[in-house]
């Protein structure tokens, strides 16, 4: 394992403060019934909790990896269509045999679960299930009184039967997440060589489909090296005081593989696309086993430069052809910056236009930066092939 | 401009055209006594019936006015039940039994079929098939319709990874062509009056190939064309709103018209896709919003058939619609909205012929409108919207089960739903004596008005937005869809939606235990071996067929003949698994 180990006490004194509570939501596989967790993730969001939302159609194995990657205190589930007995207790065994079983399990599916299912189910390890009728208040109410205070099982003994070095990994990276680079970043880079020499950086405005980019670009990763490992690092917003809904994952689907580690990060109030925790978690990443490391911004604004000098190897810009005009794209920072721009949504009308004037535009810096037309949304386009290239090159 | 602009356009220029007639009714002598004369020739012809208790009615109830410009609003903006706009239905005759059919004079005594059609699947085929004869045996006319369990809904195969607990769960299991032949059996799929109708969306070209594949080994080569019924097949409300879509949107148009064209050519009694509103509404949305995302769907359909290169007034009438009728007093006049502006739009945007204009429908009572809590209220809540739903005119109905919150219906609670619909159309004098009944209330046509100006308000919207694709791309419908889903939420958390035994005149105490129908582990695990052994049969084969269906995925021919023949040799899980990673998969939309 190469995953650098921390002192865990040692980091909770530098920590000073605890990071917010993460809760995983999803809903089982075979069953599209999003509604109710839709709303239940709002709630607790306004609660305060972060919220890594995986989606409906899951299965066992994508939620529980998910779970241990998100370092999630509960996974709650939303089952509509039959069969969560058995789905709830495969979750559960799952956790277990990954050694992750202080996560909690709760959920709930309208009528479809009986009271004699729940008390079967809580038998088998489900803190809690929700019937219909249950106000949304009564839930968000249980999820602060049970999973608020870390896990009662203490998280050292917990360890003990850690066979997943994921597990591991993400436990490190949510201490790292909470203190300050200053202090840890000299003590990663200190203690262990760096593995991964290609980290790349993908930012841009919100909708440029940035996600959808990076999960094509999974899926070509996972066909070209059979036994390649790829880390995510993905920044979504959310404010410093309240809570933030974590949802790249639920638009991925290539991204849901063994050989994909993925990490989200709420930016916490923190302007510009990314936490204060990234550079640290960047740290760990490029010490532990992977053979590549995408990290993605939050959506980010003209005059944001998210990716410091040093902080990753390549820095790719991604925009749709509807930036605003010429004249905006001499106010965007990133397009000096950038080693790689790619316009997305490519089949879109402007999509011409567009690649014209940012070649203009690039061609001025001289610098030689590459552009690209992209339709992330197309299966097996051309233009995310010739990304593919770049970003392995 | 898109379709949907022409659409409102061609709806308020039918409104000034009402307009005009009725003023050159009340204006123009002449004119004033056509209408007249139509009208008393029109009243002539429709037949008497007689009650138990002796009083002869009206078969067709119609207005009571002899002024112009009224005759000429109902007959020119209204239409009577069979003609344009089709407002009163979308046929001249409906519900009729055979009894009281040869009461009525001068009518042919062709059989005229029931419109209860009950939705029905558990367990696996064989289950299912023993639960359709039950729901059957006493129809003259066979209606069946499927519900597949989660698994096949999204194309996976009884042994996928972690499927096992959902195996013939909240429908049937089917893995395979043998399967299909199991699950039908002994019933005339050549019958003239016999129709199933297959609720299943993402996978739907391969589940219907695989049911015409098992019609041809029993009943031979030649069975194809005579098949009837309906695949479900709408993929974009499935991206709006209910999520069983699994190949990318565009391949998945690609499969839906590659069938529509196949059908169209060679089934022509198939209806290869019902254009459903039912599961928009289930996702939350409003009365108005299901209609007016459901009719937008369809017009965007005619647009791509007609793309490629198919004759509307072919593939038109075989295009069928789904709504849900729930208790919102929208839904007194919803149904009537929905055929005028359809038959508008077919008519005077895509020129169909008449046949084409049609809004066929069958209406499902709402699931979302049942709750557990003293679940006996729901024969209440479905018997009002089963009489919704026929005050509008829907050509085929299910009810729903009493104990559907919780459980895939038990027996007793299905022949229960199936009696509600016997006991409104067959003891209850209104439809069967008097086809529309209840229709043309002040209320209902103030209703009409209310929610067709809406509905068409939402399709500017969706104009303005550059369409059905690009909006559903933007997730407009979803958010829509969401939001309403919200709302209506918190007005049940804060009581301002009653609903009864949950927020009012709730019991106190424990709700007594319920009886739920589950698929016991053996027969999951008999799926499984089935399964196992049709794989191993037909290995060598499998991979070859795979390969050929590949070919034509790839050479952008036609690939439903090619799904007919793959099928004889692979499972639904090793399809959709070639096909993925041709197409790729759906990315969701959140």
């Amino acid at each position: 394992m190469n995953t650098p180990t921390l002192k865990r006490s040692a980091m909770r004194n530098t920590a000073g403060r605890r990071s917010p509570v993460r809760i995983l939501t999803a809903v089982p596989i075979c069953d599209g019934h999003d509604s109710a967790i839709v709303t239940i993730n709002l709630e607790l969001v306004r609660a305060g909790f972060e919220v890594i939302y995986l989606g409906y159609h899951r299965s066992v194995r994508d939620i529980v990896r998910a779970a241990i990657h998100e370092d999630a205190r509960a996974i709650g589930l939303s089952s509509y269509n039959g069969g969560h007995v058995e789905f709830f207790s495969e979750v559960l065994n799952g956790l277990h045999r990954a050694g992750a079983k202080n996560i909690g399990v709760f959920g709930g599916g309208g009528g479809t679960i009986t009271p004699a299912d729940a008390k079967l189910m809580k038998l088998r390890g489900v803190d809690e299930i929700f019937f219909a009728g249950t106000p949304l208040v009564g839930i968000v109410d249980f999820v602060k009184q049970r999973y608020a205070a870390p896990p009662r099982v203490p998280l050292n003994k917990a360890q003990a039967h850690i066979e997943s070095t994921d597990l591991a990994l993400a436990q490190e990276l949510t201490l790292t997440g909470t203190v300050s680079n200053r202090r840890l970043v000299p003590a990663i880079v200190n203690r262990q060589p760096q593995i991964v020499n290609q980290t790349i950086g993908f930012t841009g405005p919100g909708g440029a489909g940035k996600t959808t980019l990076i999960d094509e670009l999974v899926l070509r990763f996972l066909r070209a090296r059979p036994r390649g490992r790829l880390a995510i690092l993905s920044h979504d917003p959310g404010g410093a005081a309240h809570g933030a809904l974590l949802g790249d994952r639920a638009t991925m689907v290539y991204a849901q593989d063994d050989r994909v580690f993925m990490r989200s990060l709420a930016t916490r109030g923190r302007s510009g696309g990314l936490s204060t925790g990234t550079r640290g978690c960047l740290e760990l990443l490029r010490r532990a086993r992977f053979d590549l490391v995408l990290v993605e911004s939050a959506g980010i604004g003209q005059e944001d430069a998210p990716f410091a000098r040093g902080l990753v190897d390549k820095q790719i810009y991604v925009t749709s052809p509807e930036y605003g005009g010429q004249l905006q794209l001499q106010k965007i920072v990133m397009l000096d910056a950038a080693d790689v721009v790619v316009v997305n949504k490519a089949d879109r009308p402007g999509a011409k236009t567009a690649l014209a004037e940012i070649s203009q535009r690039l061609a001025m810096n001289g610098r030689g930066q590459k552009l690209l037309a992209t339709v992330a949304r197309r299966h097996g386009d051309t233009g995310v092939n010739e990304l593919f290239q770049e970003v392995l090159r | 401009m898109t379709v949907l602009a022409r659409v409102c356009d061609a709806a308020c220029a039918f409104e000034r055209e009402v307009e005009a007639q009725v003023r050159k009714a009340r204006s123009d002598a002449t004119a004033a006594a056509a209408w007249r004369r139509r009208w008393g020739q029109i009243r002539e012809r429709v037949p008497l019936v007689e009650t138990p208790t002796g009083l002869k009615l009206p078969r067709l109830a119609l207005p009571q006015t002899d002024e112009p410009g009224e005759i000429a609003r109902f007959l020119f903006g209204e239409g009577l039940p069979g003609e344009f706009p089709f407002v009163n239905g979308a046929y001249r005759e409906m519900y009729l039994t055979p009894a009281a059919q040869s009461a009525i004079a001068n009518r042919p005594s062709a059989i005229s079929e029931e419109p209860t059609r009950l939705f029905a699947g558990l367990g696996l085929a064989e289950d299912t098939n023993a639960r359709f004869h039950y729901l059957t045996r006493h129809q003259k006319t066979i209606r069946l319709s499927t519900a597949f369990d989660g698994p096949t809904l999204y194309g996976l195969d009884s042994d996928a990874d972690g499927v096992f607990g959902k195996i013939g769960e909240g429908g049937v299991a089917i893995d395979t062509v043998e399967d299909m032949e199991r699950l039908y059996a002994n019933f005339p799929h050549d019958d003239e009056h016999f129709s199933l109708s297959m609720t299943i969306n993402g996978p739907a070209p391969i589940i219907l190939a695989m049911y015409v594949a098992a019609a041809k080994r029993r009943l031979g080569p030649r069975a194809t064309a005579k098949l009837r019924g309906t695949v479900q097949a709408d993929i974009l409300k499935e991206v709006q709103a209910q999520n069983e879509i699994i190949f990318p949107l565009d391949a998945s148009l690609r499969f839906l018209t590659d069938m529509v064209e196949f059908t169209t050519k060679q089934m022509p009694r198939w209806y290869p896709i019902s254009i459903s509103g039912y599961h928009i509404a289930e996702a939350g949305a409003t009365p108005v919003q299901q209609a007016a995302f459901t009719l937008s769907n369809g017009f965007t359909y005619v647009e791509l058939f007609r793309a490629r290169g198919l004759d509307v007034n072919r593939f038109g009438p075989r295009l069928s619609f789904f709504l849900d009728c729930a208790l919102d007093i929208e839904y007194l006049a919803l149904a009537r909205v929905c055929r005028k502006l359809w038959a508008i739009g077919m008519r005077d945007v895509f020129g169909a012929d008449e046949r084409a204009q049609l809004f066929k429908l069958h209406t499902q009572t709402s699931g979302r409108s049942l709750i557990a809590h003293e679940f006996k209220n729901n024969l209440t809540r479905t018997a009002v919207e089963l009489l919704l739903a026929y005050a509008n005119a829907t050509n085929s109905c299910h009810s729903n089960s009493a104990d559907e919150p919780f459980t895939t219906p038990a027996e007793e609670y299905v022949r229960l739903a199936a009696h509600a619909q016997a006991i409104l159309l067959e003891e209850s004098g209104l439809f069967k004596l008097m086809m529309n009944a209840l229709a043309g209330s002040p209320g209902m046509k103030i209703v009409e008005r209310a929610v067709e100006a809406a509905v068409l308000d939402e399709f500017r919207e969706l104009d303005q937005l550059g369409g059905v694709l690009a909006a559903t791309e933007l997730r407009y419908q979803r958010s829509q869809i969401q939001s309403a889903a919200h709302r209506y939420e918190q007005q049940i958390n804060g009581g301002t939606r009653p609903v009864i035994g949950l927020n009012r005149y709730r019991a106190t105490g424990d709700s007594p235990e319920v009886k739920v129908v589950r698929t016991p582990r053996a027969k999951k695990q008999l799926q499984l071996d089935r399964l196992e052994k049709f794989k191993r049969r037909h290995r060598a084969d499998c991979g070859r067929a795979l390969d050929q269906l590949a070919v034509v995925v790839e050479r952008g021919e036609n690939v439903f003949a090619e799904l007919i023949k793959a099928v004889e040799h692979c499972s639904l899980g090793q399809i959709t698994g070639r096909l993925h990673e041709l197409v790729g998969r759906y990315r969701p939309l959140i």
